[in-house]
């Protein structure tokens, strides 16, 4: 028995590992949405290029060989990435691509009529799309922000390939230490779920709060 | 004589091959009601959108308070207005729309207050002091704190029109502000017009399906139709005695649908 103890230890601190990195690529991935999201709908070539082929590229290959990028080929460029740091940018970099479209599309949905409004009461651009455009729109994109943080949280498993000590990395520790493969994995099996239940939790109270008054009937 | 607060030269606009506006001019004066009635795709909502520069025009000049609207001068010739011409000129003009555009996430005195906090650097203690006197004008201060899905229409309406007085703009435009509306909201906004007419000295104009409420209103009706204005007049002109055959032939069928005129 306490020879389980200290291997469920050890696979707690790679659900530390899997929380703390599957954060901050949310939040590199939450950033960079923005940043090419918006590019997209700029009036600006240049920016919607830069936009576009950002989104397209990190959509467009694998995580997998973007991480095995980040962390093997960048140093020969004089880049030398911790293991932490080449899984955030990889991780926040691909989802960040797949949430760009989402800002895109959520600004897009927002009616015709709302940007008439501002044009009517003579805000400027970016005061229209700071006070009246993205309040609303964020509030289309959380959903699917969500599903975009789920997706980040289980892709965390590749940086066990670059020997980042993660939950799934743990459970192969676990696995060849012990022998035995279903405890460690069903165990990691049941934290990743949970982790999963948690962002879906969140994000779904967090809803509930934005939109609190806009229906007309909860305030 | 005063100068006339609104010029328009020779305006025409096209939506693909679609002439909505075909060298349309007019003028309005200064504190003058003015009813555009007419057909749908007369042109009469199109020439308020352009007021509001939510329309580009394609060729033509408008002024407003005697300043050029899409035009500037620089080294003595006229240029297309950039960007920052075009917003000082909208501080003179204020809109009202068929569909309200309220901000459905912001309460009603925050939509109110929201544009003289950012365009005017007004803090919010004096916006929100001067939102709740037009709020108490068009009888929704007790609302202040709703959010626009709890609302009527009429209601809608009503803070839409407090929102764009705040902005103290010197030319209203109205377009279609009751056509949303049911039948027994319509008279709640047009009293608020009337509160308007006679508490301030704004220059109204206003597109209007409401034939009996632009009769008693308006200081002068145009009548629109193909993108031209086909007959313009006091009132009891217009909707007595029309001269022109298409304006009795549209009103003919206005009153035929069984509206007052």
């Amino acid at each position: 028995m306490t020879q389980w103890s200290g291997y469920l230890g050890l696979i707690l601190q790679g659900a530390l590992v899997t929380i703390e990195l599957t954060l901050m690529g949310s939040v590199l991935a939450l950033i960079m949405a923005f940043l090419a999201g918006m590019g997209r709908l700029s009036r600006f070539f240049v920016l919607r290029a830069l936009a576009t082929a950002y989104i397209e590229f990190f959509r467009g290959t694998s995580i997998f060989v973007q991480l095995f990028f980040a962390y093997f080929v960048l140093p020969l460029i004089g880049l030398e990435l911790t293991p932490l740091q080449a899984g955030v940018l990889a991780l926040g970099l691909n989802v960040g691509a797949y949430a760009a479209e989402v800002v895109r599309g959520a600004v897009q949905s927002i009616g015709r009529e709302q940007h008439e409004a501002c044009i009517a009461l003579n805000l400027g651009r970016w005061q229209g799309l700071r006070h009246v455009i993205l309040p609303q729109a964020f509030l289309v994109m959380l959903p699917t922000f969500g599903n975009n943080a789920i997706e980040l949280l289980k892709a965390t498993s590749v940086v066990s390939l670059i020997s980042l000590a993660d939950l799934t990395f743990q459970a192969q520790v676990v696995r060849a230490q012990t022998g035995n493969t279903m405890v460690p994995f069903a165990t990691i099996l049941v934290i990743y779920f949970v982790l999963a239940l948690l962002i879906s939790w969140g994000v779904r109270s967090l809803e509930r709060r934005m939109a609190r008054g806009l229906d007309g009937v909860r305030v | 004589m005063s100068a006339p607060i609104i010029k328009v030269d020779a305006i025409s606009k096209s939506f693909g091959a679609f002439k909505v506006l075909d060298g349309l001019s007019m003028q309005v004066m200064p504190r003058e009601k003015l009813a555009l009635i007419g057909p749908s795709g007369s042109g009469k909502t199109t020439i308020l959108r352009i007021l509001m520069t939510l329309e580009r025009i394609d060729g033509g000049y408008i002024q407003i308070d005697g300043e050029q609207l899409y035009h500037m001068e620089r080294n003595g010739q006229l240029v297309p207005a950039d960007e920052r011409h075009l917003a000082r000129m909208r501080q003179k003009i204020g809109m009202v729309f068929q569909l309200f555009n309220l901000f459905p996430h912001k309460s009603v005195i925050d939509n109110v207050t929201l544009a003289p906090m950012l365009t005017k650097g007004m803090p919010r203690p004096a916006a929100e002091k001067r939102a709740m006197e037009l709020l108490d004008m068009v009888g929704m201060a007790d609302k202040a704190k709703a959010m626009p899905a709890q609302l009527s229409g009429g209601q809608k309406q009503r803070v839409a029109i407090a929102r764009a007085l705040a902005l103290q703009p010197k030319i209203m435009l109205f377009d279609e502000v009751t056509s949303a509306l049911d039948p027994e909201l319509v008279e709640e906004v047009l009293n608020v017009l009337w509160r308007l007419c006679a508490e301030t000295d704004m220059t109204m104009l206003l597109v209007t399906h409401e034939m009996g409420f632009a009769h008693d209103f308006a200081d002068r009706v145009l009548f629109f139709d193909r993108g031209k204005i086909v007959e313009e007049g006091k009132p009891d002109e217009i909707f007595r005695h029309p001269k022109q055959e298409r304006t009795q032939g549209f009103l003919k069928k206005i009153i035929a649908a069984g509206h007052r005129v």
